[in-house]
């Protein structure tokens, strides 16, 4: 008798479990709807209107398989559908942002189920869509948007994986200045509408106020290390944070990062970038654990920083310190600075995937990343900074935006903007961080 | 060795002897004392800490303690946000099916070594080990390719497949050694009294196994649910299991939700040890929680 | 053993039964065993053969078919992979030997029958569930160079600054990779030596003592050839996991040159996955080599072990 009851009890809890299993794995059976005609919402006028051009039939211009359709028809579209949103994961806030404020709201405003997959870099979705294409997988693909910029997107765009161009006709593209160099081109390659701006970074250096005193410029701080040995290091690229905190060093020790615009030039890096290394490799008795070893990414980085193994630490994103002084993960006498001959600053996009299962879900969320409205919530909930273009506002936005209480740690907009350095394109990168694990952290 | 010999021999200075070895036998216990109280320091020390770390706020170097506890890092881990109950459920259910699945197939390849001598039993043997032996990543490298063919990458089923390589020799180590010890007159007797194969397997053989079963089950379950590196390759990041977000946040920056995790993927080996202390020591034990 | 045909039945019944059983008697052994056989010879043999296959480049599932050796000469002749050989191997050596000697004194001690036996045993058996994950956390939040046990000695003086505890974790002995597999090993070969202890009693020892061997003695040559296939089996796994695990090194290794399995895994996520040969060649050399050094172990030492 108790046995049977053990059993059954035994049964009833694998059967919940196997339920929960299969339920969490995403939808991959919807396909993109190819038919205008096959989505007849109830709220909308019948679709045998003849061609008298109503704002709301306008054709966005949008790439097929979504091509001829309405925005109003691509969320109609999009109801009900699930989508897969490949991103970095290793931020506890962002994810949070997501899964909380945009998931409910893309629920409450399209019907979409929003499912964060998080991983450790991009080669995680690069390579899934690519093994994707590979086996012909060409309309039901695991991933559906990615967060992406730099080198990752030159790669999939020439490979073919994303699709576009979409996001200069979204209802959101409106909201970037699109004749920004620093927006139309990501790493110095042409965006062309295959994505859409996503969050700003800019490189700043935190401190703590009770241990250490800001640095006017890179040279001071070159000093400051010399005299300070021990107390500083920078992860190891390809950490993408590592990586720009090399390009920086090595902007200062080349004489300047203009002679390195425009595509890659294999003469001029063999010829000026070893004064790089000369530099990195002088410098690396005087780090942290005499430069032996360099932490692996900026987990790592942080935690030595809010204990104050290292003294000054460098990050793309001006609001994390204040963010973490507010979690309790750092003292609350942490404070930013930005160095006087300027720091890397770059934006990240959103792109969709070619064969992205629920495609025209994956549009409406791309848009709503976009739109002034999350990205406001950004800068109140992340102390994010964002690339809108904030003459494209109408006024109640415009307010809101200028009204934000962001924080001491954090730094403004007047601060940011007059140190903006650029980014190199993506081969530079890859040239430089192959360099520094060549020449610096093999030696 | 030959002064001992011959004091042993000799009677008169017994109490010279008696002291010798009251002397070495009190070191040798003063030394047993020792070891056994490093034993414990040793055993709890990283363990410790991560209880401290799950329930901080403000916790900085050189401050022993917490300048301030707080809930923070617990509340995190139960909210949507930090996706810990999708990975326990994700993680509870894959590791169910792998422990189901590897005690269908390792209970009948248990009582077969454990009962039977067979023509390629050292060939059979030598298979059943080398999984534990050869490390993961060898074998999942080379089979991830065949899994995106297909469809199984990046899919609950494709890593419950790849867990049973894991789980599947441990099951089968721990019922063959039950079935070792097993005695199948039982099972004749009640075949001869007209019982049949059903009848047999469900009212005298099971009963007899089910504490092994419910040993080489749970194991089944640990080492399942603490795969990392085979759910990361498989799923490609896609299925999240409790490793997986544990590993994510290991390296440092938010030392509590670490810890709160490291506690939650913690949770079910404890209770598991607990209920199986009764069921049995050494070997099994010792092999069943290697593989976690 | 062979399943008796009972004798006790009706003749006509006796002799269907055996010609049936016959024949399940020929098929029963192996029905048990095909379930578990396939999965393993198809997940586990089929894996491990097409990641041999894919080191050569040859993998016509994918439309690979060009066999060549360059993913072995690419790795064997290159510094980082040697140094990575070199580390791994450390670590290796050092965690076995460490934990196979710490088990037998802690078996040792704990045979005993003192005050406290039991709770010290229950908690040693406490950490062989715990995973390796968890004790590679607990690792990190002790011997960082702000863990806490450098917070200990800078409260008594001992250190002013992170700086001067000496750097376990990330460092280039790889002290805190030994110390986890230690701590996780040093228990799991100290159960199975103890249960083998408990079981064999103290006989042995007994009439050695009489016959004049002094502690070391009985030791040598009475209680370590006693425990032998125990140590031998252990060590064995702790070697292979030692050796072959990606988890640990991954969470507390240094940056270079690093282990093997991590090296390889490197190799496999490499963005133009370029570096697929190399990946399959360095997991397949990682294989070989555990195999080859178990096998030369089990031969150096088949004198001790008794056929079981």
């Amino acid at each position: 008798m108790k046995r049977r009851l053990l059993l059954l009890l035994t049964l009833f809890v694998i059967a919940a479990f196997a339920i929960a299993a299969c339920g969490g794995e995403p939808a991959a059976e919807e396909p993109a709807a190819e038919e205008p005609a096959a989505e007849e919402p109830a709220a909308e006028e019948p679709a045998a209107e003849e061609p008298a051009e109503e704002p709301m039939g306008e054709d966005l211009g949008l790439a097929a398989p979504l091509d001829g359709m309405s925005w109003e028809e691509v969320v109609a579209a999009a109801d009900g559908m699930e989508v897969n949103w490949w991103m970095w994961g290793g931020s506890d806030t962002i994810n949070a942002f997501v899964n909380e404020y945009m998931a409910n709201e893309l629920k409450e405003q399209y019907n979409i189920t929003l499912n964060q997959v998080p991983v450790a870099g991009p080669t995680e979705f690069i390579n899934q869509v690519l093994g994707e294409k590979d086996a012909g997988v060409d309309d039901a693909g695991a991933v559906d948007i990615m967060w992406i910029n730099g080198e990752n997107f030159r790669t999939m765009k020439e490979a073919d994986l994303l699709y576009g161009p979409f996001a200069e006709v979204v209802p959101s593209g409106m909201h970037y200045d699109w004749t920004d160099a620093s927006i139309a081109n990501d790493f110095g390659y042409p965006v062309d509408g295959y994505e859409i701006p996503w969050s700003g970074a800019q490189v700043v250096l935190e401190y703590d106020t009770e241990k250490v005193e800001p640095l006017a410029d890179m040279g001071a701080l070159v000093e400051w290390v010399k005299e300070n040995p021990g107390l500083f290091t920078y992860p190891a690229p390809p950490d993408f944070t590592g990586s720009v905190w090399v390009r920086m060093m090595c902007y200062y020790a080349t004489g300047g990062y203009e002679q390195f615009l425009g595509p890659f030039n294999q003469e001029l890096f063999d010829e000026k970038f070893p004064a790089c290394w000369d530099l990195l490799n002088e410098l690396e008795p005087f780090l942290w654990r005499e430069g032996e070893t360099y932490p692996e990414g900026q987990p790592a980085n942080i935690d030595m920083f809010a204990n104050g193994e290292v003294l000054y630490r460098m990050t793309y994103g001006p609001g994390d310190a204040q963010t973490r002084i507010d979690n309790g993960t750092y003292p609350e006498t942490v404070r930013t600075f930005v160095l006087e001959d300027g720091t890397i600053a770059n934006t990240n996009y959103i792109s969709v995937a070619y064969n992205a299962a629920n495609l025209p879900a994956a549009v409406v969320v791309a848009n709503f990343i976009a739109d002034p409205e999350t990205q406001y919530q950004r800068v109140v909930q992340l102390k994010s900074l964002v690339p809108v273009d904030v003459t494209t506002l109408d006024a109640d936005m415009a307010a809101k935006y200028a009204s934000v209480e962001l924080g001491p740690a954090v730094l403004g907009l007047d601060v940011l903007g007059p140190h903006k350095l650029p980014e190199l394109s993506a081969d530079w990168l890859v040239a430089i961080e192959n360099g520094w694990i060549e020449n610096v952290l093999q030696k | 060795m030959l002064p001992e010999f011959e004091t042993e021999i000799e009677e008169p200075s017994a109490v010279a002897i008696e002291s010798e070895e009251e002397r070495r036998s009190r070191t040798g216990r003063i030394f047993s004392y020792a070891v056994m109280i490093l034993i414990i320091v040793v055993i709890l020390a990283p363990i410790i800490p991560i209880f401290i770390w799950a329930f901080s706020g403000r916790w900085f170097y050189p401050d022993l303690l917490p300048e301030e506890f707080s809930l923070r890092a617990i509340k995190y881990i139960f909210s949507p946000a930090s996706k810990a109950a999708e990975a326990v459920l994700k993680g509870g259910s894959i590791a169910l099916i792998a422990t189901l699945l590897s005690l269908i197939v390792g209970i009948p390849a248990g009582r077969a070594i454990g009962l039977h001598d067979f023509r390629g039993k050292k060939l059979v043997l030598f298979l059943i080990l080398a999984p534990v032996i050869v490390p993961g990543l060898s074998v999942l490298m080379g089979i991830h390719v065949a899994f995106i063919r297909f469809g199984l990458a990046g899919t609950v089923g494709g890593v419950t497949l790849a867990h049973l390589i894991a789980t599947t020799p441990y099951v089968v180590m721990v019922m063959s050694s039950v079935f070792s010890n097993y005695d199948p007159e039982f099972e004749e007797q009640a075949r001869t009294l007209g019982a049949n194969v059903r009848k047999t397997f469900v009212h005298v053989t099971f009963p007899v196994i089910f504490p092994g079963v419910l040993v080489a089950g749970m194991f089944a379950f640990i080492i399942s649910w603490g795969q990392y590196i085979v759910t990361l390759l498989i799923s490609g990041g896609k299925v999240i299991t409790v490793p997986l977000l544990l590993v994510n946040f290991a390296s440092g920056a938010d030392k509590p939700v670490t810890a709160a995790l490291a506690l939650l993927f913690l949770a079910p080996s404890i209770v598991i040890i607990l209920i199986t202390s009764k069921y049995l020591t050494g070997e099994s034990a010792a092999l069943g929680g290697f593989g976690a | 053993m062979e399943k008796s045909i009972p004798a006790s039945g009706i003749i006509s019944k006796t002799l269907r039964f055996e010609m049936f059983d016959e024949l399940r008697e020929r098929l029963h052994v192996p029905m048990l065993l095909l379930p578990a056989m396939v999965v393993i010879i198809v997940l586990f043999m089929g894996g491990l053969i097409m990641g041999l296959m894919q080191s050569f480049g040859y993998l016509p599932m994918i439309g690979k078919t060009d066999f060549n050796l360059n993913g072995y000469i690419n790795i064997l002749t290159d510094e980082s992979f040697l140094q990575s050989l070199a580390v791994t191997s450390w670590i290796g050596f050092a965690s076995t030997i460490t934990a196979t000697i710490l088990a037998i004194v802690t078996a040792l001690v704990l045979r005993q029958s003192m005050r406290g036996k039991r709770i010290t045993t229950f908690i040693y058996q406490l950490n062989v569930p715990v995973p390796h994950i968890v004790g590679a956390i607990g690792i990190i939040f002790l011997f960082s160079q702000s863990g806490l046990l450098s917070r200990c000695t800078t409260q008594f003086g001992l250190t002013q600054a992170p700086a001067d505890f000496p750097p376990m974790i990330y460092d280039k002995y790889s002290i805190g990779i030994i110390m986890e597999y230690v701590w996780k090993t040093m228990a799991f070969t100290g159960v199975i030596l103890l249960a083998v202890l408990q079981g064999l009693g103290e006989d042995y020892e007994d009439v050695a003592r009489t016959l004049g061997a002094n502690g070391w003695q009985r030791l040598r040559y009475v209680i370590i050839p006693l425990l032998m296939p125990g140590i031998l089996r252990s060590s064995i796994l702790v070697f292979a996991f030692a050796f072959g695990a990606f988890e640990i090194p991954f969470l507390l290794g240094q940056r270079y040159p690093r282990a093997l399995p991590v090296l390889s895994y490197e190799y496999y996520h490499d963005v133009d996955l370029g570096f697929r040969q190399e990946a399959m060649a360095t997991s397949m050399i990682i294989a070989g080599l555990i195999t080859i050094l178990i096998l030369i172990y089990m031969k150096l030492t088949e004198t001790y072990v008794r056929s079981d």
